[in-house]
């Protein structure tokens, strides 16, 4: 399918599909079956997390990606080592799944180390910022991973900015910036799409449309049936994928890194989804009032590790056996147990916490540091 | 019969100054870029960017779109992936719409990173009254960006300062708020010859425009002029002013103004943003926490009254520093 004048709608039609394989189908089973664990693996940090911060050993917000994971590894999984991305606060698996296919210990990898993830969201003097700001509020230039800061919508200009400088040295990296659909009704939303149309630079905004932004549902955001429209005012392909069928995200950002990487330009993917719980955990419980029940329940039905395990039984992927295994799908945070997940997934993420909890505070007078660069 | 041949004028004016400065920059560094809106082109609206765009072609001087959040916000990610950047704000007035981009994004990239990431960006712009330029042609608003940690804050007032800083910022790795001021452009009466070779002026280095030895003046940029005629005033009632031209805010040379009150005891700070938490208020504060003992008067600041620059001239006069205003000030300093 060409995304040349693409529709907003511009989903693979019938025909298109007869005559092309998408591009999931051309993955192997062993694809498959790291993508399911990559579900879990995002899935795991979200509910260990939680548990973590209710046990007291870990202060501050947690912006839950519960229900969301598929968007995550659908978009990641497709880039090269040298692509950049560039995380928001729902995004927090991102920084660890970057480049993370198959190689979940090497810390040459261009994505940041679960330990040094765990180090920052326990505050820790080994986190890639050294704790001086919190959550996702972080990055890093070696491993293409652009920091990000309260301003949602703020890093997309930089990832512009990043491709032009990339596109002058000669590079043919594209970009990924990740966005809920609240941050586009900020203005610099607009000036930075309409600045990569008018460049073509390979910027791939995606959209996670979770339909709440903090308290206010999606009909006081924005007039607009699919997100993907708003590609049709600069100008550049936008497509819908549903966001929790990981394959399908999967396709929709191969279309859109197929479009960037010919020089085409930029687009946008719209993945709609569902937040199944609060802003952050400060909010679960006035979540559970200030949003009608009956969404909820809709919304959290369709869980992306369900819909994946059921892919993998149709491609005969998993046995009906293995199939039974690891049921974290449904449950919240409190009702999953370890035995939920791959052991591998559990033992991933508890060594990150042990080192994190190792860790030292930084020294008071890091304070006063780095306010200018130079600075040993 | 003999000819005179003429004297060939080497003196140049600070928009030159500029210009000269951006395209030895350019010239030095490949990874370097200028961009803004219509910057290339036109050359700028004031013609400060005038043939860079023929001579280094348009992926390096850019005309940009009326986005000053993507102007700045770009920069940020260029500069993050290897570049230097400088980026033109069309008037220094429009940069309060890319101000989240600058206060929260560029300034704090350093601080945030624990030294990861250094910005080399430079954010310059015509700026300063006296023109009749109205509400948004005319604002000096440094003082929002002194208040936000982690940006350089330059204003030259000659040409050879002007292309000296403007070079020194660039390679500073640091950004840096830059404040051309737009009168000075093509004024006659600050055209200098320029000192030959590679020019650059270090930064957080104020300097003694004129000594004197009875009144301390400290300001920067189009005040520095005031404060020189004040004192030629002065001067005629037999008053010794001193006149520091700061010229760069942050990082701020606090030794020079120390040294100077040492030998005055007395001190006026001449700005013409407004009064309330401005650059002159930072001045006294300093003076009071570190050289109290040199005071022989409550030192006093002349500002623009806390108002908009309005339009038309007898109201532009009114709320703005002048001659007068500066030199009723001094007179009041020394015989307190």
């Amino acid at each position: 399918m060409s995304a040349t004048s693409a529709p907003a709608q511009s989903n693979p039609s019938a025909d298109d599909a007869e005559q092309k394989k998408l591009p999931h189908e051309l993955l192997s089973k062993e694809d498959c079956l790291e993508i399911f664990r990559q579900l879990f693996l995002a899935r795991y940090f979200d509910v260990r997390l939680i548990k973590e911060k209710k046990r007291g050993s870990l202060k501050g917000t947690l912006y839950s990606s519960h229900n969301q994971e598929a968007v995550l590894v659908g978009t990641l999984y497709g880039l090269r080592p040298n692509d950049w991305i560039s995380p928001i606060h729902r995004d927090m698996p991102a920084f660890f799944l970057k480049d993370i296919k198959f190689q979940w210990r090497n810390a040459d990898r261009m994505g940041l180390s679960i330990d040094s993830i765990c180090a920052q969201v326990y505050g820790r003097v080994d986190s890639p910022g050294r704790a001086r700001d919190n959550w996702s509020h972080i990055g890093s230039r070696a491993k293409h991973i652009i920091h990000s800061t309260s301003m949602l919508a703020g890093t997309i200009p930089v990832a512009a900015g990043v491709l032009y400088a990339d596109r002058m040295a000669g590079g043919d990296a594209v970009a990924v910036t990740y966005n809920g659909e609240g941050s586009t009704a900020q203005g610099v939303f607009h000036e930075a799409i309409n600045y990569a149309a008018v460049h073509k630079l390979p910027l791939i905004t995606v959209i996670e449309n979770n339909q709440w932004a903090y308290g206010t549902p999606a009909e006081l955001e924005y007039s607009l049936e699919d997100f993907a429209r708003r590609a049709d005012g600069y100008g550049i392909p936008g497509w819908v994928a549903d966001g929790q069928d990981v394959f399908d995200v999967y396709d929709k950002m191969m279309q859109a890194i197929e479009y960037a990487r010919s020089g085409k330009g930029p687009s946008i993917i719209e993945c709609k989804t569902f937040r199944a719980y609060g802003h952050g955990d400060h909010d679960d419980d006035r979540a559970a009032k200030y949003r009608p029940k009956e969404e909820v329940e809709r919304g959290r039905a369709r869980d992306p590790i369900a819909m994946c395990r059921r892919r993998l039984l149709e491609l005969g992927y998993l046995s009906e056996d293995q199939a039974k295994l690891f049921m974290a799908e449904g449950k919240n945070a409190m009702e999953t147990t370890n035995e939920d997940f791959p052991p591998e997934v559990v033992e991933f993420l508890s060594e990150g916490i042990e080192f994190a909890k190792k860790s030292p505070l930084p020294a008071a007078e890091e304070g006063a540091k780095w306010v200018f660069g130079g600075e040993a | 019969m003999s000819a005179v041949a003429a004297t060939p004028n080497l003196k140049k004016n600070y928009l030159t100054g500029l210009k000269e400065a951006l395209s030895e920059e350019m010239q030095r560094n490949p990874h370097m870029l200028i961009h803004g809106e219509d910057v290339g082109i036109l050359g700028g609206a004031f013609g400060v960017t005038e043939g860079l765009q023929e001579r280094f072609g348009k992926d390096r001087v850019v005309d940009m779109p009326i986005s000053e959040s993507a102007i700045i916000g770009t920069a940020v990610g260029m500069a993050l992936n290897g570049m230097t950047v400088v980026a033109e704000m069309q008037f220094i007035d429009f940069i309060s719409c890319g101000f989240d981009q600058i206060v929260n994004n560029m300034a704090t990239y350093s601080y945030r990173t624990a030294g990861e990431v250094n910005l080399p960006i430079v954010v310059r712009g015509p700026a300063g009254a006296y023109g009749g330029g109205a509400l948004y042609h005319s604002q000096m608003n440094e003082a929002w960006f002194c208040n936000s940690p982690g940006l350089q804050v330059i204003v030259p007032s000659t040409p050879s300062d002007a292309k000296g800083l403007l070079k020194a910022a660039i390679r500073s790795g640091n950004p840096t708020i830059f404040y051309e001021i737009k009168q000075f452009y093509r004024m006659r009466e600050i055209e200098e010859i320029l000192p030959e070779g590679d020019l650059l002026v270090p930064l957080g280095k104020a300097a003694v425009r004129r000594d004197g030895s009875d009144v301390t003046f400290v300001t920067y940029g189009n005040n520095v002029i005031h404060c020189l005629k004040a004192a030629e005033e002065l001067q005629e009632q037999g008053i010794s002013a001193e006149v520091i031209d700061l010229r760069s805010l942050v990082p701020l040379d606090e030794e020079t103004i120390f040294q100077s009150l040492a030998k005055t005891n007395r001190l006026v700070v001449v700005n013409e943003a407004p009064m309330t938490c401005g650059f002159a208020g930072e001045v006294i504060a300093r003076v009071c926490d570190k050289a109290f003992e040199y005071l022989d008067a409550p030192p006093l600041r002349v500002t623009r009254l806390d108002t908009p620059v309005p339009w038309v001239k007898p109201l532009e006069d009114y709320v703005l520093p002048s001659v007068e205003k500066i030199v009723h000030a001094a007179l009041r300093v020394v015989r307190f």
